[in-house]
């Protein structure tokens, strides 16, 4: 190692030397490409420790922090994966068991409840003059089903209409008069198209009421696919199956 | 380089000098995802990415630190490029599989280019000036160390409780020494080039 020339240089460029060693310094710059460049890789090497040392705590600070932002940043996309070992998936087992045992239903078949909608009557809409249809509907309305009954009846004589002889069915439905309920939408299917799907419907919940799912499911079958409600007669298809 | 226009997107390499949190998170957001999806189909996982990501952070902040890194093109192009270039460059290495890159040279500006050119250079010699640092004995290793981070050297003097002169004369020969590997580690490369 050529120590000589390094403390020449260190010299220099702490501008410690005299006007005259300058002076010869430069010159030999100028004239030797060897020492030039050596001199040029000294200078860079001085520059390299000055960022290597003189950033060094501001280097650690930033890198900290970028340690924090990344977890933050990496750790949000990805949730942290927990291995499960088997004695504890066999102790979470267990608690989903019991929690299943408090309070899971075990009649997995459809209540006529989840699909009970008897809507509400608007005869008087229409102008309706009849007493007996706007007592009949005031009680339909307000859910007194047996009272509406005997109001539809006395209704019907004068004024059978397909949306009359509905609401009977269905507050016959209600009121759990099998016999009679299906009579009347048996006839409505019948003689209306336009309450055709409407009285399978209901006809298919009073099978549901009664707990008989194999006629319900065969009534529910028959219903068209354009009926308005079809989704919910899709669902209780499933339900039951 | 000069003519070149600094791009606005330089506030970003200010912000990492600066080591500003809110530029280092909205750099996490906006530029980081595409890096971690490229490298993820590129038979790296997650952990990768964020290492080769940590990596090309901490370079620019070295960078940005000596002043010489100026931006003349977006951020984006010139971060996601770099990554994905020291993502392929790792891979090559830990695997035997030679692995081409393909540069987006079409879409890519000639100034973005020539300033990747530029951080690679710098992290080439930073890279190898840190591991010349390491052969160097551990005296000189401390002392370095010391001279460049008081710089004062009466008291680096004192700490090493040496003289004066002695710390003068040492800190020009450790330098020395490192100047002469580098050296000759340049004239390698330039006979290996012609």
């Amino acid at each position: 190692m050529n120590e000589e020339r390094y403390i020449l240089f260190d010299q220099y460029l702490q501008s410690e030397m005299t006007a005259a060693e300058k002076t010869d310094f430069e010159k030999q710059l100028a004239e030797d490409s060897e020492f030039a460049a050596e001199f040029e890789t000294f200078k860079a090497v001085e520059l390299q420790l000055q960022n290597k040392f003189g950033f060094e705590a501001e280097r650690e600070a930033f890198k900290e922090n970028l340690d924090q932002i990344a977890e933050k940043h990496f750790n949000k996309e990805k949730p942290k994966v927990v291995l499960m070992r088997p004695w504890y998936l066999a102790a979470a087992a267990s608690v989903v068991l019991l929690f299943g045992l408090f309070f899971f239903d075990y009649n997995q078949n459809p209540s006529f409840h989840d699909y009970n909608h008897p809507g509400q009557a608007h005869f008087t809409e229409r102008s309706t003059t009849d007493m007996h249809l706007l007592q009949a509907e005031k009680a339909f309305n307000s859910r007194k089903f047996k009272e509406a009954i005997l109001f539809f009846e006395m209704a019907l004589k004068d004024n059978k209409t397909p949306e009359v002889q509905y609401y009977y069915g269905v507050s016959l439905l209600e009121t759990s008069e099998y016999q009679k309920g299906e009579a009347v939408f048996n006839e409505l299917k019948a003689s209306s198209p336009i309450y055709k799907d409407k009285a399978l419907w209901n006809l298919a919940l009073m099978k549901l009421k009664q707990k008989d799912y194999k006629s319900c499911k065969q009534i529910l079958q028959t219903i068209s696919q354009d009926y308005e409600d079809y989704d919910e007669v899709q669902e209780l298809l499933d339900a039951l199956d | 380089m000069g003519n070149n226009k600094i791009h606005p997107d330089q506030m970003y390499i200010e912000g990492l000098a600066a080591n500003d949190s809110a530029i280092i998170q909205s750099i996490y957001k906006k530029f980081v995802p595409k890096v971690v999806f490229f490298v993820m189909n590129n038979s790296g996982d997650k952990e990768q990415a964020q290492d080769i990501v940590q990596e090309v952070m901490i370079l620019l902040f070295n960078q940005a630190k000596t002043n010489t890194l100026k931006l003349t093109c977006p951020f984006d192009a010139y971060f996601f490029l770099l990554c994905k270039r020291k993502w392929l460059n790792e891979f090559k290495k830990t695997s035997n599989k030679g692995v081409t890159i393909h540069e987006d040279i079409v879409s890519m500006n000639e100034s973005a280019l020539d300033l990747i050119g530029q951080t690679e250079e710098f992290d080439e010699k930073q890279q190898l000036f840190d591991s010349m640092f390491q052969k160097l004995g551990e005296k000189c290793q401390e002392l370095l160390k010391l001279s460049f981070s008081i710089k004062s050297m009466e008291e680096v003097a004192e700490k090493l409780n040496v003289t004066y002169g002695y710390v003068r004369k040492k800190k020009s020969l450790c330098v020395g020494q490192l100047t002469q590997w580098i050296q000759e580690a340049k004239n390698f490369n330039s006979l290996k080039n012609n």
